[in-house]
């Protein structure tokens, strides 16, 4: 042992040695994630406080493009506006169907039923997202689609209890000149509303799957407890369901409000932000300032807002909203 | 227990509703895609008129019938011809598939492309994620806690912080319309999340397996080919296919990247398709909305435990 310790003294240590083959092994890994991410992370703070194109000269301007964004944009406070009203409605929709369903399901009494249900609400997730989209806005939103030809079944002119009921002709077709079909996209009365029912009855496989896990994670003792004091129904619901699945909520909700505050594919696909800015959120914009409009440091300066508020929202969320573990640690 | 069976049959009714209501879309874009446009105009909730017509006209085949038919070209545009019924029958077949003969045409380079990309980032992510944290995992040297908080942190920047950032990069380094361009920040954005699932499995491993094989000379390529890797290949098939499903529905990076559209893959391909001059040619767009689901179903039908373990086994706990 001595002799291999004299003839490996020195500064190639094992050692040493060993801690270099370590960080050989991560060089790569750690320097794409420096390359194609740090980078680009840096570059978007950079690049806010320039003004250029592609390509072209760039012009140092200091904080203008935040100051921009923040109070000159015309477009800014609508497209928050629809922020805040998609990332609302989503949250509701996605904290209540899902786990709905999920309970239902859970209530069933044969394992074999569960299991089955389970899979084939996951199904939907086969189809590519931009399918989806593009399925809702060309089949179901469409001029011809599903939604208005369902309508037209309903025609008021051609069925009589609207009239029966004593409202008259002159009096429905002055509020809807056409009848009740519309272009559900391009009004700007419906687009929003079009815009974040993509998807009803909103009860994605994925939600399902993890409130699921929840409910099958409360204790039998809980469940029994509950029975034998009489608590059933939508109270076990209310009282016991939902506060022993908190953490897979927390989950969910934190997803929700980072997805919707940043996503905007869908409104790309569906609207374009149209008609007019009915339906722009500030991804979309800084999407359009970048690739349309070519305002490069403008859309770093946007991204970098939505980092912040990201990060703030989500940073509430966990110092605010307590999960089940939290919870039961307070008692 | 006569009520119990009811509540279970009024369980059953509402959770077929739910189910019914989120299919039907797909029900009627299946449908609609063996559908021409002007048939679907005449009456959307009908079904394919090839179908009926074909049937027929199957039993006057069999019963050897020599009668004329009318039969309307769809491929022709306005064409119609007088045939027999062997012929008849051809052309109703090939009404009935002309949405997925013309959505393949298109689709086939696109699919070649997503399976390009798809199985290269999953092999290249589920490789530097494995390494990575067997690293972290199972040595302590200096800067190995910088590293992982290093890697993890990333974790918290947003797509749409990065997205105009990254676009500038790629367009720096000359990857722009490549495969390079959507694998290179694929591999180092997806190595995150598989290193933090690989290293939370490979924390829980033993470490007198890696004690008694060390000491029989085995170095990091023996511990990682020998040990780690068959130990962990229920947790490589789940990174592989919650990667596979993450990479297979980004839509706006391959859409954004590939300016010149040689590279499209499915999701960005499909977009391009219903905005291009197949946007009101329904059937066909139906039919390649229908053909882009095919390779996840069949993924979905043969790894459905590993995915549904993906998505329950905590490893989406915030």
């Amino acid at each position: 042992m001595s002799a291999d310790a004299n003839v490996e003294r020195g500064y190639f240590t094992p050692r040493f040695k060993f801690n270099l083959s370590c960080y050989l092994i991560l060089l790569l890994p750690v320097g794409m994630l420096t390359l194609f991410i740090y980078v680009p992370v840096m570059w978007a703070f950079t690049g806010s406080l320039f003004e250029f194109e592609i390509g072209g000269d760039s012009q140092f301007v200091g904080f203008a493009n935040y100051y921009e964004f923040l109070f000159l944009d015309p477009t800014t406070i609508p497209s928050l506006m629809n922020m805040l009203f998609i990332t609302f409605f989503m949250v509701c929709v996605r904290l209540s169907f899902p786990l709905v369903v999920a309970k239902l399901i859970y209530s069933l009494t044969k394992e074999k039923y569960r299991y089955v249900y389970r899979i084939v609400f996951l199904i939907p997730i086969v189809v590519p997202g931009v399918a989806v989209q593009l399925i809702w806005a060309g089949m179901i939103y469409n001029d011809r689609g599903m939604l208005n030809e369902f309508l037209r079944l309903f025609d008021f002119t051609e069925v009589g209890f609207l009239l029966a009921l004593g409202f008259t002709e002159e009096f429905l077709r002055s509020i809807s000149p056409s009848g009740w079909t519309m272009g559900w996209l391009s009004d700007p009365r419906t687009a929003l509303i079009a815009v974040v029912f993509v998807g009803f009855p909103f009860v994605g496989g994925f939600e399902v799957l993890i409130y699921y896990a929840g409910l099958t994670g409360i204790p039998e003792s809980v469940n029994e407890a509950a029975e034998l004091e009489g608590c059933t129904g939508l109270k076990k619901f209310f009282l016991i369901d939902i506060p022993m699945v908190m953490s897979q909520l927390k989950l969910i909700l934190i997803l929700t409000i980072i997805m919707s505050v940043q996503g905007f594919e869908n409104l790309l696909i569906l609207t374009r932000g149209g008609p007019g800015f009915e339906t722009t959120v500030p991804g979309l914009w800084m999407y359009f300032n970048a690739f349309s409009f070519q305002r490069m440091g403008y859309a770093c300066a946007i991204g970098v807002c939505l980092f912040i508020l990201i990060f703030t929202l989500t940073f509430l969320n966990f110092r605010y909203f307590k999960s089940t573990e939290e919870l039961e640690g307070k008692r | 227990m006569r009520k119990n069976r009811v509540r279970e049959i009024i369980l059953h009714v509402i959770i077929l509703t739910f189910t019914f209501m989120i299919l039907v879309p797909f029900f009627f874009a299946l449908n609609n895609s063996f559908r021409s446009n002007s048939e679907m105009y005449r009456s959307f909730f009908g079904f394919p008129a090839e179908i009926s017509s074909a049937v027929s006209m199957g039993w006057a085949v069999l019963g050897g019938s020599e009668e004329q038919y009318v039969v309307y070209d769809w491929d022709q545009e306005s064409e119609e011809r007088v045939v027999g019924a062997r012929e008849a029958l051809h052309q109703h077949f090939m009404n009935f598939t002309r949405g997925y003969r013309l959505a393949w045409d298109t689709l086939r380079e696109y699919m070649i492309n997503t399976l390009i990309v798809v199985s290269a980032t999953a092999t290249g992510v589920v490789l530097m994620g494995s390494v990575t944290a067997y690293i972290l995992s199972r040595y302590r040297f200096p800067g190995s806690r910088f590293f992982y908080y290093m890697i993890i942190s990333t974790m918290m920047f947003p797509a749409v912080l990065t997205l105009v950032p990254s676009f500038m990069l790629v367009r720096e380094l000359g990857l722009l319309n490549s495969y390079w361009a959507m694998l290179f920040p694929y591999i180092a954005g997806g190595q995150v999340f598989a290193m933090f699932i690989f290293k939370g499995f490979f924390d829980g491993l033993p470490e007198e397996l890696f004690e008694s094989a060390r000491i029989d000379g085995a170095g990091h390529v023996q511990l990682y080919v020998n040990i780690v890797v068959p130990l962990s290949k229920p947790i490589i098939s789940v990174v592989l296919i919650m990667n596979v499903f993450a990479t297979w529905n980004n839509f706006l990076w391959p859409f954004v990247v590939n300016t010149e559209g040689e590279y499209h893959v499915l999701a960005s391909g499909l977009y391009v398709m219903a905005t291009s001059h197949f946007a009101q040619n329904f059937s066909t767009l139906f039919a390649s909305y229908m053909v882009s689901s095919i390779p996840l179903l069949i993924l979905f039908t043969y790894a459905t435990k590993p995915f549904i373990q993906g998505v329950t086994s905590g490893a989406f706990k915030a």
